[in-house]
């Protein structure tokens, strides 16, 4: 889901970007706020979360991105910034909270088994929604205005805005959109096994990885990408050793970036257009 | 006065990082956060020599310099093949793997243990104990680091550099091969960045993986960014700032338990105002066009 955000976010405004985990990050802690500190009831800390996070990841757009954007500023400026965001958000959540992990369901959860596998009820839980909002957004992407209109921006920048398409908003959707579904996903890792300020930018790469690995350009590959990086993550961590699983997915992200550029599903192009 | 002299020897350390990676960043344009991994290896190969070889400090040197460049032929010949984000993306992959190696392969370099008791450097039973008399070497060494970038920074390959940077295509139909002046440009960083790895090792007799992980790739990176990318004076008062900044800080007495957090924000905030502004940093002439 992570990915999937990213890759709506990257897809439509060609920014690397790194404070997408600032973004992961603060949903998790928000919902921690909400639900915890101000003992709030579940549903309304959830939704308040979610809001607060949307509108971080347009504000960023807004303030930071658009600007450069308008000024024709190049990719390398704005990854820095994004960079610089990333660290600024994250370093501000850990002066809040500290650095230590927080969990945020006390005790131990309730397991089902399903023939052989044991899951956690907030693990089916993860499942379902990453099913329902997989669907949703390939719904959204294919059959509705904005998604194609956004796909329309993804394909060609220049050409949508020649067709009276105003990139500012559907740039601002975009990143909306992207950090909802970010948001979601923080939240219910945070659920399933707590958070500490660091989760973001692990979350970020992997995300990063599985859209290059499905193929940037497709928003769904982006799906794809994510379920094969958890695969094989989880094959390393079970076959190998835990404290190899950042290693194992950047020596998958070397080998898709030198033997096929494209992704998984991408087109082949040449070098020179990526 | 060992306060301050600590301090000085800590941005000897980081001009020597901040002006190699200038050459790759600055000069040939190629924006890579590997930077910690070559200074790592650095650090752990002399160290290893040192403490399970016996080796005398002057000689690890050539042979991490060595291995540093062999690792940085290593992350060229893939990573130079792709452009723009996908560059940064695979130099980043070699940056975690490289600390996962240093982290997790615990028979050689113990892993999250670190390595105590690294021997100061000696050389005809003198020893550069104190902090003063470090203090000198450092300052030499890096010296002599800031000659040599003198001389390359406009040396014909320096400018070869430079024209690679501001167009490729030009500087190949002039008949320079800008793969191989990349691929030069990655070796000359890397291997230089890792005497900084040595002097550190050294100097602080104690290593561990963390002070090679992402986030120093970052600083060193945002060292450069802030200062400004491209000539010498950039990455000199880049790193000026960054290292007295958080001296400062300590000044004004913010409490401990904020102050790191703090400085990092104002690190990442120094980075997306001087992005919006100022993209060639303080003193830079290149502005990632």
């Amino acid at each position: 889901m992570i990915a999937l955000g990213f890759s709506v976010i990257y897809n439509t405004s060609k920014v690397f970007h790194f404070a997408h985990g600032a973004v992961y990050t603060f949903a998790g802690y928000t919902f921690y706020t909400f639900a915890r500190l101000l003992k709030l009831h579940w549903l309304p800390s959830i939704l308040f979360a979610i809001l607060l996070t949307i509108l971080l990841g347009m504000a960023i757009e807004n303030f930071i991105y658009y600007p450069l954007f308008k000024k024709k500023s190049s990719l390398m400026v704005g990854v820095i910034s994004s960079l610089g965001i990333y660290i600024v958000i994250i370093n501000f959540i850990a002066m809040l909270f500290g650095n230590e992990t927080k969990i945020l369901r006390p005790g131990v959860e309730k397991a089902y088994e399903i023939g052989t596998v044991i899951l956690t009820r907030i693990q089916i839980l993860e499942f379902l929604v990453f099913v329902i909002l997989s669907f949703f957004t390939v719904y959204l992407l294919k059959f509705t205005q904005y998604g194609q209109a956004l796909r329309a921006l993804a394909d060609n920048s220049n050409l949508a805005s020649v067709l009276g398409l105003s990139l500012k908003k559907l740039r601002l959707i975009s990143f909306g959109y992207g950090s909802f579904l970010c948001g979601v996903a923080s939240i219910l890792v945070a659920l399933d096994v707590g958070m500490d300020p660091q989760v973001g930018i692990t979350a970020v790469l992997n995300g990063a990885v599985a859209v290059i690995l499905g193929g940037v350009g497709i928003f769904e590959s982006a799906i794809l990408g994510g379920l094969a990086i958890g695969v094989v993550q989880n094959l390393a961590v079970w076959q190998i050793s835990a404290r190899w699983e950042s290693a194992i997915t950047f020596l998958i992200l070397l080998f898709i970036l030198i033997f096929r550029p494209q992704g998984i599903l991408g087109k082949r192009r040449r070098l020179e257009e990526l | 006065m060992n306060y301050l002299l600590h301090i000085l020897i800590m941005c000897a350390i980081y001009l020597i990082l901040a002006l190699s990676l200038n050459l790759l960043i600055g000069f040939t344009g190629l924006l890579s956060i590997t930077h910690a991994a070559f200074y790592g290896i650095g650090a752990y190969i002399s160290t290893l020599l040192m403490v399970k070889m016996g080796f005398n400090f002057f000689l690890t040197i050539p042979l991490a310099i060595l291995g540093s460049m062999i690792f940085a032929v290593i992350v060229a010949l893939p990573s130079l093949r792709l452009k723009g984000d996908y560059f940064l993306l695979s130099t980043l992959a070699f940056q975690v793997i490289v600390f996962s190696i240093l982290y997790n392969w615990i028979a050689l370099t113990r892993g999250p243990y670190g390595i105590p008791g690294i021997p100061k450097p000696k050389i005809f039973g003198f020893e550069f104990g104190e902090i003063p008399v470090y203090f000198i070497l450092a300052v030499v060494i890096a010296f002599l680091i800031f000659l040599i970038f003198k001389q390359l920074y406009f040396s014909p390959f320096g400018r070869v550099l430079k024209s690679i940077r501001e167009d490729e295509i030009v500087a190949n139909a002039l008949g320079k091969d800008p793969t191989k002046f990349k691929i030069e440009a990655f070796i000359i960083g890397g291997g230089l960045a890792a005497i900084a790895g040595s002097l550190y090792a050294s100097y602080v007799t104690y290593i561990d993986p963390t002070s090679f992980t992402l986030d120093e790739s970052v600083f060193i990176l945002s060292i450069i960014i802030i200062g400004g990318t491209g000539n010498l004076k950039g990455p000199l008062i880049g790193t000026i700032i960054m290292l007295f900044l958080p001296e400062i800080l300590r000044f004004l007495r913010i409490p401990d338990t904020i102050a790191a957090n703090m400085r990092q924000i104002i690190y990442g905030a120094l980075l997306v105002i001087l992005m919006r502004l100022r993209p060639q940093g303080i003193l830079g002439e290149y502005r990632f066009e």
